[in-house]
């Protein structure tokens, strides 16, 4: 029985069998399998009967074909995939493909046009059609509002492309940051207000006017007012804004690392401050509003003498 | 000279001196300095009232001369100067709060005359001030005289050039066809030793006043008027600079309480007033001040311990406004007041304002952004603003539209194409502060012409209620009946009062406005002298 053992294998013509196998292996060895592999297990089979079952299984959506540096690899496909690729041809599997190794920033579609050399009507068909089947999704980027990216249905997307937490569907939330401008300022305004009212001596006065960005992110999270989740950083871009509307100044103190709400070693102090002069004296005047101020001169249409600003403004 | 300032000056000219002066005065600022003969020619008026306008305007420091080369005098007009009286209102105002009744008027009376004698000036007052008390008391002569000479103490009256007395040799040389004038640096200030004795006196001898008491009076005035006085020759002028010190130092004193807290801006005004005298008016720096200086020189209500003093100027001294910088620490700590960065804050302020009035609160708030990051891309503007991308480009484009912010192209190619250029918003803040300036002297301009507007058109009204002023005076000094005054009373209308009561306060209005903005005139222009005295 030994010979019968060394003739195991009988040439098996059947395709069936040998894709089965090829299967099989493919199992075993779940990251891949090179031709030589195969080749190894079944000797006796033929190059050309090895290709065509491969072939065959490649059409049919059970095996992938990767190349490394090795050569080719053979993988087994997951399941459910092939569920889903059912129906599907070639060109749609490759597309699709593409959008998955974009990972959560997405692809736009002149780049999966460069990638798989399709032309751009076979391109766009494919991909209403992965559409329609819900694979896949668009989402528009809130840099080039002309945009779309596509990306994997069930992903979320990137920060980069929806704008992080001031962007809401595209949207910039002006009133969004305008209450929390708002509410930024009121806590420091308190805070200068009830270290002025303590009457100590002018250095504690000072310090205690102080918040530091991790006390103002705290008491904005206390409050509650934000949907979304903000960060350390996302505070500081609104105190920034106050900065720039200048009701308030910053400085930045050595600390020690360690200590809560300080990064790299230092910590940004901001306070709340009134402005150095009152509304200069021009804008006092009509003239220093007038939106036609280039075109008046005495004797012409526009003249101080029939000016109706400084009428309206004389009658106050 | 833009074109604005010279209209401005024009108006003020003609306001104040008159048609002819104020042709000739804007002749002279429109071509430079001319010799009598070419201004003659120039404006086609008669060489005696060429001569004329120009003895005014020499008089009030407005017009100064020189001898050229080949003997020929040339004249010229100080278009700054001639700005400057817009801002008497606010020397006067000043010297009230500093000196109050007394140096007021001594001020204004200098200011209104350009240049007098100390003696002059000083009956003047008195006469002035003894009008305005009650029956029976006078102003003392000696009274005016200490004020005049604390004026004079801190420099805020100065002695006008002199003719250098005449050397001691025989030779007699030809009189050169102008007097060159000098003054010794040191006695700029010396008030001459002049032992004026007298009182006051009243305008109006009516007999309600006391007896006796005018009439010995008027013979001893009459008689005192033939001898000349022992300081003729030493006029004295205004100095303008130290009043313009004392502008600036109070808008720093200002802006550091509003920062900062009264007892800051209090130690800030004492550092300011002890270097009143040691630093000149265009320096950057003030002179170092010790802790301990300072200390001993805080205002007699203050008392606050070393140790706070110490405190508040180190906190002055880290505060991010940086107008306090400390330059050593012997002597407890040496402070210096930093004036040019103090101004250039100043400025920025206005300009800012002035941005958030006339285009709202974000445009305020990208201007300030490009004004502190200096050079940003509209991609970083609309970032760190956090404003819409739409609404930020339109705003930027229309603060670029008004010259308050430029651009500056980066190429990243030698082709310089735009698709790969950077563009880089930025501010100038000389050349916008100069261009708010003109807008400035403009916006005077105008209020000015809509003052004299209003009066024009109420002239009728006007001259009908001082004939009935002077219907009513003249009735009442002859002593006439109740009804007959009431019914001269009653031909102003009641409409024709309520005009009046308008016309008064829109002029009222106008010219409150054109100080207010005369304000703002200073803050740029002390900025602008600071920024190119030290580049």
């Amino acid at each position: 029985m030994a010979e019968v053992k060394v003739k195991a294998q009988p040439p098996d013509a059947d395709p069936v069998e040998i894709e089965n196998r090829i299967i099989e292996l493919c199992h075993q060895f779940p990251h891949g399998i090179t031709d030589q592999v195969i080749q190894n297990e079944m000797p006796h089979i033929e190059a050309q009967q090895r290709a065509m079952a491969i072939n065959r299984l490649l059409s049919m959506g059970q095996l992938d074909l990767l190349r490394s540096n090795t050569g080719l690899l053979y993988r087994i496909k997951e399941s459910q995939n092939t569920g889903k690729m059912k129906g599907s041809d070639n060109q749609e599997k490759l597309v699709y493909q593409i959008i998955e190794d974009a990972g959560n920033k997405g692809i736009w579609s002149r780049d999966i046009r460069y990638k798989s050399n399709l032309p751009l009507t076979e391109i766009n068909k494919i991909l209403k059609n992965l559409e329609s089947k819900k694979l896949i999704k668009a989402v528009k980027s809130v840099a080039a509002s002309k945009k779309k990216v596509y990306m994997l249905y069930n992903l979320q997307p990137d920060r980069s492309v929806t704008g992080g937490a001031w962007y809401s569907d595209q949207d910039f939330e002006s009133e969004f940051v305008e209450v929390l401008n708002q509410q930024c300022f009121k806590f420091l305004q308190s805070k200068a207000e009830t270290a002025r009212e303590s009457k100590q001596n002018p250095m504690i006065q000072r310090n205690s006017s102080f918040a530091s960005s991790h006390e103002v992110w705290k008491y904005i999270c206390e409050l509650g007012i934000s949907k979304v989740e903000l960060s350390m950083e996302d505070i500081e871009t609104i105190l920034n804004t106050l900065i720039y509307d200048g009701k308030v100044e910053m400085t930045i103190i050595a600390a020690k690392e360690g200590t809560v709400g300080s990064v790299d070693g230092h910590m940004k102090l901001y306070r709340a401050v009134s402005p150095i002069i009152q509304p200069t004296g021009l804008v006092r005047a009509p003239c220093g509003l007038c939106p036609v101020f280039d075109d008046c001169h005495e004797g012409g249409e526009i003249s101080p003498s029939n000016c109706v600003y400084m009428t309206e403004w004389l009658e106050f | 000279m833009t074109q604005a300032e010279i209209k401005l000056c024009s108006l003020l000219l003609q306001e104040h001196f008159g048609e002819i002066v104020d042709k000739i005065g804007t002749h002279l600022i429109r071509t430079g300095s001319q010799p009598l003969r070419a201004i003659v020619h120039g404006t086609g008026t008669s060489l005696d009232q060429v001569k004329k306008a120009l003895c005014v305007l020499i008089q009030h420091n407005l017009v100064t001369y020189q001898i050229h080369k080949r003997g020929i005098v040339e004249y010229e007009a100080h278009c700054s100067r001639i700005l400057r009286i817009l801002r008497y209102p606010r020397y006067i105002y000043t010297a009230k709060t500093l000196y109050s009744d007394t140096g007021e008027l001594i001020v204004e009376e200098l200011l209104l005359n350009g240049k007098m004698t100390m003696s002059a000036v000083v009956k003047k007052v008195a006469d002035r001030l003894t009008e305005t008390m009650e029956d029976g008391k006078t102003m003392d002569y000696a009274e005016v005289s200490s004020t005049f000479c604390r004026l004079a103490d801190t420099h805020f009256v100065q002695r006008c050039p002199l003719v250098p007395d005449p050397p001691e040799s025989a030779e007699a040389q030809p009189p050169p066809p102008a007097p060159t004038l000098s003054i010794n640096e040191k006695d700029m200030y010396l008030v001459p030793k002049l032992n004026l004795i007298g009182k006051g006196k009243r305008r109006r001898s009516s007999d309600d006043d006391a007896a006796g008491e005018p009439r010995p009076k008027r013979p001893k005035q009459t008689a005192e008027s033939k001898e000349p006085m022992p300081d003729d020759g030493i006029y004295w002028q205004a100095n303008l600079d130290r009043f313009h010190q004392h502008f600036r130092d109070q808008s720093i004193v200002n802006a550091v309480a509003n920062r900062m807290d009264q007892t800051s801006s209090e130690i800030v005004r004492t550092m300011l007033r002890m270097s009143e005298i040691t630093t000149s008016s265009g320096a950057p720096f003030t002179q170092p001040l010790s802790s301990n200086e300072i200390f001993r020189s805080l205002p007699v209500g203050y008392n606050i311990s070393k140790q706070v003093l110490d405190q508040y100027l180190t906190l002055l001294a880290d505060d991010p406004l940086e107008f306090v910088g400390k330059s050593g620490d012997s002597g407890g700590g040496m402070y210096v007041i930093n004036l040019h960065k103090a101004l250039a804050s100043l400025a920025m302020a206005t300009l800012e304002s002035i941005v958030q009035e006339r285009f709202g609160s974000r445009c305020a708030r990208i201007f300030r952004l490009v004004l502190r990051k200096k050079h940003l891309e509209q991609k970083q503007v609309e970032d760190f603003a956090m404003i819409p991308a739409k609404e930020a480009k339109d705003m930027l484009y229309k603060l670029l539209s008004e010259n308050l912010i430029s651009l500056q192209e980066i190429p990243k190619t030698p082709d310089h194409a735009p698709s790969r250029t950077f563009y880089l918003y930025t501010v100038n803040s000389l050349s916008a502060a100069r261009m708010l300036l003109r807008r400035c002297y403009k916006s005077i301009a105008n209020l000015i012409e809509r003052r004299q507007f209003e009066t024009r058109e109420n002239k009728r009204l006007l001259e009908k209620s001082q004939r009935v002023e002077a219907i009513l005076a003249s009735m009442q000094a002859t002593g006439a009946e109740e009804a007959q005054l009431q019914e001269i009373e009653e031909m102003i209308t009641a409409p024709e009062r309520q005009q009046l009561e308008s016309l008064k306060r829109n002029v009222n209005k106008l010219d409150a406005s054109e100080i207010q903005v005369d304000e703002t005139i200073f803050v740029l222009e002390s900025y602008a002298e600071s920024t190119m005295k030290r580049s």
